[in-house]
């Protein structure tokens, strides 16, 4: 029996894992007077500028920009990578990255154990969800419904969009102005409070939106009848990165969550170089590193926290959170985690913290591994399931003229349009997303021109120089972000056989697409094969047999990918039957333990999830809030 | 005197150096110069190959700039069983910053160095890569063109309307 020493303090509060959600909750907790310990298993990244520098560097040295390419990955502290995705044969698991796939078809989406978590290399897309999404059983007789409505969360919404700092015009943004036939008559009225507005405005369009938006106002059919048919409509994309901040008109302020507010002040860097970043520059380097954090990462939520808090805010890293402690009553008494003084290194010292409440930030598949390292929040047999993403399908071609690729941030508008409609009882939902950066994702331009030109076209000089000017000025990709259904058999597990060098679990994974999101992505790549044909744009799309995340739809095949988008593990209900927590995220087997993050949420619908997690932290905030002071009682 | 010799052939080497990587890539010697990764790309090019190589590889410097460039590059370098490969690979280098290792028939024929692997030299290399310019864009990640830059008309070609 190895000796755990306990930590000499008792917080109000210990959170696992400094993301997106332990951010808010961290600021907003310590903002109201409590103590708060964050417990974060990676590195602390932006500790210094100088540490930051080096991921910069490390990232133009990586051979394959792949999202974690910038951020060690350790052998302490393994990080799924997209680089170990491969097709998943037979019965053997492959086990080749940090993921054990159990298949049917691989997982593809990643995320990153560090100090800001997946927010350091987010591309910042900020939507918030219509009210169809949270109604998909009731509307359609498909998945489930939330425990609340749209219009329970605009508030938080509102708050989220303040935190984060999302620039986008209210008025582009209700879902009649994207141009979605929403299944409901009234989901357009209030979708935006009335005296609300974003912190900053639109980030401006890229020439690429600016040539796809010349198809705007085509029809394309959607459902199965005349009246479901969409008009075509290119849209900015709210995102969390610095633009122009909007000036509240004098006698009228913005009402963020019913409060006043100033004129938004929009926060560079953290650490010294605070007057970086105000601004975005147009790095076009995103995902995965934004140079001079114009792009929201919750570090900023968590400076501001630690700035607010002082002595009552403290952060461990390098502290990887092993077991989740239970006593009387089946209430949470210890997180036992281990502390590494060396970065790759397992070597560990074991340790306790204390708390009156408990909160699990670390990600719907961490805090699955987790809970059920720690045999904990069982009785509805949900731990696990209904794992989410997005599956992510590009089609790609060449537009009849230059388009100026490869500039400015990773996507900036997209077609909303799909969103929402009656097609969705049988046909799942999607978004298409404009890509500034020509075939960079679907082929690995500009570098993979390079070697065609040289290797198989032979060319050099002038005419090499001249023919790549031409081939990827033209590129262009559009990217489908379709909705899955929550379905049991897509879990996380854990299993003996399959632990870190520190002894912890990796996470098993089964998944698979049903035919549900399958139509989504067919009827999205037939939507994109007649945008190209509306714009001239020659469809270079080549889906493989041999690709890892290749599937076949009515006798077509497809490539998908993960969208980093990773949600439903631990989802919030009504009863302890069918969720694992309550609607304020608190578990129903253990009173101060509440799990947040992305894994709560019950449908995935088309929003990237950042920002309904994000809206959801403050939920749980309040609900925490009044727990610590109560003393835990229910 | 000798080291005065020595430092006289490695210019005069360099300069030969650079007026191959002109004629490969299209891009004049004073802009191959501007990026600021000529000696370093010089430096990696005399570590992978055998002296008799890269003298071999110089030996037609002088001839180009002339009446026959094209069929000089085209016969003397990129169909030749030996110069083909370590051209292509070196006109990879200046537009990716990137090392392209030879293939392993080559290695087999011509002798293996253990500088031959696949890296980014540096990372101004990265940022220094033709390849941004030449598709009229800025290296990711660096040489950022300013706050809605991305909603301008392209730049045009270079040389276009000349």
């Amino acid at each position: 029996m190895i000796a755990v020493t306990d930590d000499d303090r008792t917080y109000d509060v210990v959170i696992v894992g400094a993301g997106f959600a332990g951010g808010i909750l961290a600021k907003e907790l310590v903002s109201d007077g409590h103590s708060v310990l964050i417990l974060e298993a990676g590195e602390d990244h932006g500790k210094t500028w100088e540490t930051y520098r080096s991921y910069l560097d490390q990232y133009y040295l990586s051979l394959t920009k792949t999202p974690n390419s910038p951020y060690p990955n350790l052998p302490t502290l393994p990080s799924p990578s997209v680089l170990d995705i491969t097709a998943v044969h037979g019965t053997e698991p492959d086990t080749n990255g940090y993921f054990v796939q159990r298949g049917p078809l691989p997982f593809g989406s990643n995320y990153l154990m560090a100090y800001g978590g997946t927010s350091l290399h987010w591309l910042g897309t900020s939507l918030r969800m219509l009210p169809a999404d949270f109604e998909m059983q009731s509307r359609f007789g498909l998945g489930v419904d939330w425990p609340f409505k749209y219009e329970d969360l605009k508030s938080d919404y509102e708050r989220a969009e303040w935190e984060i700092g999302v620039s986008a015009d209210a008025e582009e943004q209700t879902p009649k102005a994207l141009g979605i036939k929403t299944s409901g008559p009234n989901d357009n009225r209030g979708y935006f409070a009335r005296d609300y507005d974003y912190p900053m405005h639109s980030i401006p369009s890229s020439y690429v939106d600016n040539f796809f938006a010349r198809a705007d106002g085509m029809p394309i059919e959607i459902g199965e009848d005349a009246g479901d048919t969409v008009h075509l409509k290119v849209s900015h994309t709210p995102q969390g990165r610095n633009s122009t901040p909007r000036r509240p008109k004098a006698a009228r302020k913005i009402l963020v969550g019913g409060e006043p507010q100033e004129q938004f002040r929009p926060r560079g860097s953290t650490g010294p170089f605070a007057f970086m970043g105000q601004r975005c520059e147009g790095n076009s380097s995103c995902i995965p590193i934004c140079p001079i954090q114009a792009k929201y990462n919750a570090m900023k939520t968590l400076e501001d926290a630690k700035y607010t808090g002082k002595h009552r805010m403290k952060t461990i890293t390098q502290a990887v959170a092993s077991k989740v402690e239970l006593g009387a009553n089946g209430r949470v008494s210890g997180i036992v985690y281990k502390k590494y003084p060396f970065p790759g290194v397992p070597q560990y010292e074991l340790r306790r913290a204390r708390g009156k409440q408990y909160v699990l930030a670390g990600g719907a598949v961490e805090n699955v591994t987790l809970a059920l390292a720690s045999d904990i929040c069982r009785s509805s047999g949900e731990l696990g399931r209904n794992l989410m993403d997005h599956p992510y399908m590009m089609t790609w071609g060449s537009a009849p003229e230059p388009v100026g690729p490869f500039r400015g941030p990773g996507s900036t508008s997209s077609y909303a349009n799909f969103r929402d409609g009656t097609f969705r009882d049988k046909t799942a939902a999607f978004r298409l997303e404009i890509g500034n950066w020509g075939w960079k994702f679907a082929a690995g331009a500009p570098n993979s021109d390079v070697e065609r030109l040289v290797e198989q076209e032979n060319l050099y000089g002038k005419a090499l120089r001249d023919k790549l000017y031409h081939d990827v000025q033209r590129q262009v990709r559009i990217g489908t972000l379709v909705e899955q259904l929550p379905r049991a058999t897509n879990r996380v597990t854990i299993d003996p056989a399959y632990r870190t060098p520190m002894g912890e679990f990796r996470p098993v994974i089964s998944y698979d697409l049903d035919d549900y999101s399958r139509a989504g992505l067919a009827a999205s790549y037939d939507t994109c094969a007649q945008i190209f044909q509306r714009l001239g744009i020659r469809n270079h799309t080549a889906y493989n047999p041999s690709d890892a995340g290749y599937f076949t739809y009515e006798g077509r095949g497809y490539t998908f990918f993960g969208a980093g988008h990773l949600v439903g593990t631990h989802r919030i209900g009504t009863d302890k039957h069918n969720s694992v927590t309550n609607d304020k995220m608190r578990a129903w087997d253990h009173e101060n333990l509440w799990l947040v993050g992305a894994g709560s949420m019950p449908t995935i619908a088309t929003s990237n999830p950042t920002l309904t997690l994000s809206a959801m932290a403050y939920r749980a905030a309040r609900a925490i809030k009044t727990a610590v002071r109560k003393g835990g009682a229910a | 005197m000798g080291t005065v010799m020595t430092i006289h052939d490695e210019t005069h080497d360099f300069q030969g150096f650079l007026i191959v990587s002109a004629a490969l890539t299209g891009y004049d010697s004073a802009e191959l110069q501007g990026t600021g990764c000529a000696k370093e790309y010089w430096h990696q090019f005399r570590q992978v190959l055998p002296k008799e190589i890269l003298t071999e590889f110089l030996s037609f410097a002088p001839a180009l700039g002339k009446k026959h460039e094209d069929k000089i590059i085209r016969q003397s370098y990129l169909s030749d069983r030996c110069l083909g490969p370590v051209s292509r690979s070196l006109i990879q280098l200046w537009y990716t910053g990137q090392w392209v290792p030879f293939p392993q028939e080559w290695r087999e024929n011509y002798g293996a160095s253990r500088f031959d692997v696949v890296k980014i030299i540096s990372t101004r290399a990265y940022k220094e890569g033709l390849v941004w310019d030449a598709i009229g864009a800025h290296p990711q990640g660096a040489k950022q063109q300013g706050f809605g830059a991305w909603s301008l008309e392209p730049p045009k070609q270079r040389g276009a309307g000349e």
